[in-house]
């Protein structure tokens, strides 16, 4: 066999394996590696890359230390899985930064993370001032993780006592011009009512690029002809103005009669309307 | 407009309220928001039962409007 094939071929099964083993280990982000699983990455690289070349080892002394490499990481984290303290040895622990607003200069010594390192790391965060954080941890990865004191963090529906609709993920139910089933099925829909619905915005199946439904069973599709314009929901709101509107008459016919039966009546329902119009309108937004 | 035909129109608005808000009650997915929805509409409903009554006693009162 010419030298050139056995590389070929040397090149194409050591590849395989190392796809797999790589996949069997579990996916992680490359910045996300601990210490040993970027040791054996580089390993396990070095080891099919001089296998691939030297014809002069057998192709099994690359399997053996392959093997040896992927055993040995796939302990690492089997042990680390099911111990705590062996975890902290393998993967290291994250170093508090900042504690109450405070920086610990002692433990950045020991991180061997400069001033400009924290600095920058906070610029990453959107934080300029190191008096806006409240609590940061360089984690074992080298990420920094900031808590911003409460009053510079973002303003949220708790914060100011909205009510708010829950929402789950939408599901995609029509994907390059054909209807996905199983999306459909978890919403508990059917063809027929995806037919019904695209009817309603006037648009063929065809020509829909990607369909999404929420959950509040409202489609919404985004057409490959970028020109035809979809009328957008419309449903909702308009429950919400009439809602309003009749609200409003009731409370103008209350004020406009002379008969007090009628006017009690009026300002009887006008007042539940505005009950119901309570309970409905975070949801009809 | 008389005051029969304003409260008539309020009338057929409910109703058609009363509808909507059943349609998104079965359409929704989340039982919160249908438990809402189902809530609001027993209160239209009340609501509805309340104004047949005024059209009526309406209609006695504006006689000469009746078709």
């Amino acid at each position: 066999m010419p030298d050139w094939i056995q590389i070929v071929i040397r090149a194409f099964s050591l590849l395989i394996i190392l796809f797999f083993m790589t996949k069997w280990l579990g996916t992680k982000q490359l910045s996300q590696l601990n210490i040993f699983e970027y040791i054996s990455g580089v390993v396990l690289g070095g080891i099919v890359a001089i296998h691939v070349s030297t014809l002069d080892s057998p192709i099994y002394f690359a399997l053996i230390a392959m093997f040896i490499w992927f055993m040995i990481t796939y302990l690492v984290e089997l042990l680390s899985l099911k111990s705590k303290s062996f975890r902290n040895f393998a993967q290291g622990k994250g170093t508090v930064v900042i504690q109450n607003g405070k920086i610990m200069e002692d433990n950045l010594k020991k991180e061997h993370f400069s001033t400009d390192d924290l600095l920058e790391s906070l610029r990453e965060k959107n934080i300029f001032k190191v008096a806006d954080v409240e609590f940061a941890l360089l984690e074992p990865t080298g990420k920094l993780s900031v808590l911003p004191k409460k009053e510079n963090q973002p303003l949220t529906s708790k914060d100011l006592n909205i009510k708010l609709a829950p929402e789950r993920e939408p599901q995609t139910v029509i994907m390059d011009g054909k209807v996905l089933l199983e999306p459909l099925a978890n919403l508990s829909l059917n063809t027929n009512w995806l037919e019904t619905e695209l009817d309603k915005l006037n648009v063929s199946i065809e020509n829909v690029f990607l369909g999404q439904v929420d959950t509040h069973g409202q489609l919404t599709v985004d057409l490959y002809d970028d020109k035809i314009a979809v009328p957008s929901p419309t449903q909702k709101p308009l429950l919400l103005a009439t809602m309003k509107k009749c609200q409003a008459d009731l409370e103008l016919f209350a004020l406009a009669t002379e008969n007090t039966q009628s006017k009690q009546l009026y300002e009887k329902n006008s007042k539940k309307l505005q009950e119901a119009l309570n309970i409905v309108e975070p949801y009809l937004k | 407009m008389t005051v029969g035909s304003q409260v008539k129109s309020c009338f057929s608005s409910l109703k058609s309220i009363e509808a909507s808000l059943e349609t998104l009650a079965l359409q929704s997915n989340e039982i919160e928001a249908s438990e809402a929805f189902k809530k609001a509409q027993a209160i239209m409903k009340e609501i509805k039962q309340d104004l047949d009554q005024q059209v009526i006693f309406l209609s006695q009162e504006e006689p000469q409007y009746k078709q």
